[in-house]
């Protein structure tokens, strides 16, 4: 049997598929969700249900593609993120199992991927969370693997695809859009490289073309046109997004600043308070030590940077990445590194020695060491996992080793639970900046009125006109200082308006349903934990 | 007078001895006479024969066009007789037949007049241009209606002298009936599905556009004749190779013409090259008359016949070919020297169904000007990267107005141009796809004059443009029989590459209006009239649509390292202003005068223009 041949692949592709749907649709049965597929889930009920300006949301969600990237799934309803996941991490297997195909015709760089697609707890956590990191290392190994295939056949189509992947890429994930930083020198080498000189050695080369000006102005020129053709369309596009963020919500970073707009605005404040309230500083991630962290995750990219060693330009390449994360960390100082920028260095590693690996002489003993890398990283993969920073990954090993119910979400799904019991004509007033979980989990959204909504404003003003119930986060609610509707609103707008009042009659640990009442109609502050229908 | 006409030039030192026997046994080969091959092969130029002429004592009739003539006398020659010859019966006077001849000693001619008349001849000697603008007049007008008429009678169904056919006119009133009910009805409705088909219409053309270009970038290293090809040709092989160069009042671009085709690599005895002038065209007809050096070029006066238009002219013009290929080169054109040998290669390598070969057109003036840059732009683009995307896919290539190179036999069966069609090229490319028959794309270059003045480029393009409309028209008289000729693959190209291309240009400055009064002034009725979710995929489109299309127009440059015009590629959505207007104007003259040809005034550039040797 010929694993390289396509019927192959497709079939292993296929069981994979189902592979990481049954862990997927497993973890899911046990209530494991992440705030990322559950703020999905919830857009797109507001785009394919919802009543108000659906147009903002449609379009300035993001990341746009992972959240497009669930639409074909919606008819599964909070499953939909999951499915998408599991098919695009298999979609990942075989573009990478087709590119060893067509470049080695060699069965064992196909079981060595298989290993990685079928146990490496990133690659599970990848396909089974319902997270958009599929797309990211599909399109992040697109574009390295076109810019490779550049370097050898110096076309324009190859750099024309990598530009294009890395637009998709940016609009996965935004903070790739500091990759093309660190693109900035390596053009500069890529075209010293591709002028035709005598010279081999970089340095001299750049000397000799900064020395003579027919080919200093055909290095500028050239250097710049492939600057245009590489990154003019990432940074048009998001220079258009962030016009279009003006023109519909008034500002130009509304997309990556709003907790409407994006899930990690939240994420990203959690994290902050917990390191700033955190007493034990964490060792592991401070510069150059990420680094390291990167090579104990990903040892095979040490053997991709010898394969590479003859071209400085193309190790540079793949020393971008790392410049990258290191940037990050610098950058966002108050984040944790997230698991996917370490995931990206175990495809760009196998991107590399597939790349090269025709120029080995030895393949059994090459695959050998492979093969014991690989298992190096199994290990290291999902010890990271479990000591991950972020709880969410750590939540998910926890699920999926423990084989325990997760109830993270469970205060979500009860108050969700809650609402959709209440009669279809009773209005609900949510503010899914931080209650996104909440309606995900909620069956009709019509009767939510969400601040998407026109009229979400004048419900806050006046609740007792719009709406019956308010749903409010408790002051346990870690993420209460994110929203209007917390336990002080319900104070100011009594407050406010003297006949208003208001009755619990639904309470978690992070959220309380009122009903909304009017003294005129009913007297009291009232306390009903108890559900009223 | 007893001295023979070479003997005479010979002696008189404007043709070596060498030169002599080479004209002599390309005459015998050709059957052309010797004065012809003379004055049209390089070897001598008009004045000095008129010298050498002189001097011996001959008498040259300088106004021939006031001869008098009988059509009986002239019913008995053949045209193409009187071409080989330079020389045509006028009348019998005096029991003899008066002729007109190049060269007095043409004793081939002189027994045809005896054989056919039975009569001695009476020569008089005139220019070789005036005979063969004087022969064409007289003689032409059977090649005349055939050059015109030919398609419209064997294949009907191609020929753009019928505009709309009753069905499409039934299909566009109908069309416009159903929208007008609608909007009558549903405003809001007919307008969000008018909205819905526009933006995906849009979005569909230009990823397919993306697409190809694409596709053509990746094969763009690919060469399909090699250096090393290049030198297995052999010279004594190689077959006559016509060229036709259809002109009109470019008197000024007559000598440069000459130094262009002089470069040429080839063998000089193997062109067959044909200078296509008007009748009426004095001022060119004058400039090479007045030429001081020899011409290498045979002139043909194309006799007066609507519609005036270029494909008449070449059309006329094929009934002289000699050549077993055929490449149609603008006056102010400078192709690659060995450009005739690369296609001859390509020719014998491809498969028997290639019957073209189309060679890249770019532009030597590209950084005189704005329009001149964007123009380059859009050529390099569009032969670099679409038409070896279009080649690739195996979807009907239209063809570029000059340097594409033809089997004349094939040329001709197909039914050579379409006289009423004013891009006849784009229209020949699907009729031989239609036919079954393939193009293929070449790595060699013709670079042209870009057009430098705007309203110069608006005539030109609103010509393009309009031919677009007529081709699209007539190929698409029945469309499922053309599904069924070209299939799925060339029917959406030939939707999405020439159908699309007059409506995006006639739609994109309504749309762009729509979006800068929805951004600018915040028009909230717009809102109002679409739901979300067609906003939505409106102005994904518009973005998309533009940033993708100034995108492909940058990788453009690449290939030819053109790196210094790419961010001129930004400039495009003016530039595509442009295309709309043309695109209105020539929806105008679609309905008003289809057969118009808008011409091209050429030689306006002021950039020296050197020849493009291949080394």
């Amino acid at each position: 049997m010929k694993l390289t041949s396509g019927i192959y692949l497709s079939i292993l592709t296929l069981i994979l598929v189902i592979y990481y749907l049954v862990c997927g649709i497993y973890l899911n049965n046990l209530g494991y969700y992440n705030h990322e597929s559950l703020f999905y889930i919830e857009k797109a009920k507001i785009v394919f249900e919802g009543t108000g300006n659906r147009l903002k949301v449609m379009g300035l969600t993001a990341p746009m593609i992972p959240f497009y990237a669930t639409f074909p799934f919606l008819f599964f309803k909070t499953q939909a993120p999951v499915i998408a996941s599991a098919i695009g991490t298999a979609a990942l297997f075989y573009i990478i199992a087709s590119t060893v195909a067509k470049r080695l015709n060699d069965d064992g760089y196909i079981w060595l991927l298989l290993v990685i697609f079928l146990f490496h707890p990133g690659i599970i956590y990848t396909a089974a969370s319902g997270k958009s990191i599929y797309l990211i290392l599909i399109f992040f190994f697109l574009f390295f693997l076109n810019l490779f295939k550049f370097y050898r056949s110096n076309t324009t189509f190859h750099v024309s695809i990598a530009s294009l992947c890395l637009v998709i890429l940016i609009f996965c994930d935004y903070k790739f859009i500091w990759l093309t930083l660190f693109f900035l020198p390596l053009v500069l080498s890529i075209t010293i490289h591709s002028l035709n000189l005598g010279e081999q050695e970089s340095i001299f080369r750049l000397f000799l073309s900064f020395n003579s000006p027919s080919l200093r102005r055909k290095l500028v020129n050239k250097t710049f046109a492939l600057y245009i053709i590489l990154f003019s369309l990432p940074l048009a596009a998001v220079l258009c997004y962030k016009l279009l963020n003006l023109t519909h919500a008034s500002d130009l970073n509304y997309f990556a600043e709003s907790p409407y707009a994006t899930w990690n605005v939240l994420i990203d404040k959690l994290s902050f308070d917990q390191i700033s309230t955190n007493s034990k500083y964490q060792i592991p991630e401070t510069s150059i030590l990420l680094s390291a962290r990167v090579v104990l995750f990903a040892p095979m990219i040490l053997i991709a940077m010898y394969l590479f060693r003859e071209s400085t330009y193309q190790v540079l390449t793949i020393l971008i990445p790392f410049a990258f994360i290191e940037f990050l960390h610098i950058k966002y100082d108050k984040v944790f590194l997230a698991y996917q920028y370490y995931l990206i260095f175990l495809i760009l590693a196998y991107l590399c020695v597939i790349f090269k690996a025709h120029t080995v002489k030895n393949h059994r003993s090459f695959k050998l060491l492979l093969a014991v890398t690989i298992l190096f990283q199994l290990y290291f993969g999902w010890y990271y996992l479990k000591n991950s920073l972020i709880p969410e990954e750590r939540n998910f090993i926890k699920v999926l080793t423990e084989n325990k119910e997760d109830a993270v979400q469970q205060d979500n799904v009860d108050v969700a639970n809650y609402l959709n019991s209440l009669p279809g004509d009773a209005h609900v007033l949510v503010d899914d900046a931080i209650a996104y979980g909440v309606v995900a989990f909620t069956t009709d959204i019509k009767p939510v009125i969400m601040p998407y909504e026109g009229n979400f404003l004048s419900a806050l003003e006046s609740p007792d006109k719009y709406v019956d119930y308010v749903v409010v986060a408790t002051a346990k609610n870690i993420v209460s200082g994110y929203t209007q509707l917390n336990n002080k609103y319900i104070i100011s707008i009594r407050h406010t308006i003297p006949d208003i009042n208001f009755r619990k009659v639904y309470e978690t640990d992070d959220w309380i349903v009122y009903r909304v009442i009017t003294n005129a109609t009913e007297g009291g502050f009232g306390h009903e934990p108890t559900i009223r229908q | 007078m007893s001295i023979s006409i070479p003997e005479l030039l010979t002696n008189d030192g404007f043709i070596t001895a060498g030169d002599r026997e080479a004209i002599e046994q390309h005459s015998a080969a050709s059957g052309l006479s010797y004065i012809k091959i003379a004055l049209t092969s390089g070897y001598i130029s008009r004045k000095n024969y008129d010298r050498s002429i002189l001097n011996a004592g001959y008498q040259i009739n300088e106004h021939p066009r006031d001869e008098a003539y009988d059509q009986d006398v002239l019913d008995k020659i053949d045209l193409t007789f009187a071409h080989d010859r330079l020389a045509m019966p006028l009348r019998i006077e005096d029991n003899k037949v008066v002729v007109l001849m190049t060269s007095p000693d043409d004793d081939l001619f002189i027994d045809f007049i005896r054989f056919t008349y039975d009569m001695e001849a009476r020569i008089i000697l005139a220019s070789d241009l005036d005979i063969t603008w004087l022969s064409n007049k007289l003689l032409g007008e059977r090649y005349t209606k055939s050059a015109v008429f030919e398609l419209m009678k064997r294949d009907p169904d191609s020929s753009a002298v019928v505009t709309f056919s009753t069905a499409q006119l039934i299909f566009i009133f109908v069309i416009i009936a159903l929208v007008t009910i609608g909007l009558v009805l549903s405003f809001k409705n007919t307008s969000i599905i008018i909205n819905v088909i526009i933006s995906s219409f849009f979005l569909v053309a230009i990823i397919f556009k993306l697409f190809l270009a694409l596709v053509g970038s990746r094969f763009e290293l690919h060469q399909a004749v090699t250096k090393e090809e290049l030198k297995l040709v052999v010279d004594d092989e190689l077959p006559i190779y016509t060229i036709l160069l259809p002109v009109y009042k470019e008197d000024k671009l007559i000598k440069k013409l000459i130094w262009n085709l002089q470069s040429i690599d080839y063998p000089r005895h193997k062109l067959d090259i044909k200078l296509l002038i008007e009748e009426d065209d004095d001022k060119t007809f004058n400039a090479v008359k007045n030429l001081d050096f020899p011409a290498i070029f045979e002139v043909i006066v194309v006799p007066f016949h609507m519609p005036k238009t270029k494909p008449k002219a070449c059309n006329y013009g094929l009934h002289f070919a000699r050549g077993k290929y055929l490449t149609i080169y603008d006056a102010e054109d400078i192709p690659d020297t060995d450009q005739l040998k690369k296609v001859v290669s390509l020719f014998g390598k491809l498969p028997e169904e290639y019957i073209c070969v189309q060679s890249a057109l770019n532009y030597f003036n590209r950084n005189e000007n704005f329009l001149t840059r964007m123009f380059t732009l859009e050529y390099s683009y569009w032969f670099d990267y679409m038409l070896p995307g279009l080649d690739t896919l195996d979807i009907p290539i239209p063809l570029g107005g000059t340097s594409n190179h033809f089997k004349l036999d094939e040329l001709v069966e197909l039914g050579a141009w379409d006289p009423f069609n004013v891009t006849e090229d784009a229209d020949l490319g699907v009729r031989a796809y239609a036919k079954g028959y393939k193009i293929a794309i070449i790595n060699s270059t013709t670079y042209e004059e870009a057009n430098n003045e705007p309203f110069n480029w608006i005539r030109q393009r609103s010509r393009w443009i309009k031919g677009y409309m007529q081709t699209y028209l007539v190929h698409m008289r029945d469309p499922v029989a053309l599904w069924k000729e070209i299939g799925w693959k060339g029917f959406l190209g030939f939707n999405f590459f020439i159908g699309a291309t007059p409506i995006t240009f006639l739609v994109y400055p309504l749309l762009l209006t729509f979006f800068i009064c929805y951004v600018v002034f915040d028009l909230s009725t717009i809102r109002t009239l679409f739901p979300d979710w067609v906003l939505f995929m409106s102005i994904f489109n518009l973005m998309v649509g533009n940033i993708l299309m100034i995108y492909v127009n940058m990788i453009a440059v690449f290939k030819r390292r053109y790196y210094e015009l790419i961010l001129f590629a930004i400039a495009n959505p003016i530039y595509w202003l442009m295309h709309s207007i043309a695109a209105y104007k020539g929806l105008y003259q679609l309905i008003v005068k289809p057969f118009y040809w808008e011409k091209t005034n050429h030689g306006l550039s002021k950039v020296n223009s050197p020849t493009n040797v291949v080394k």
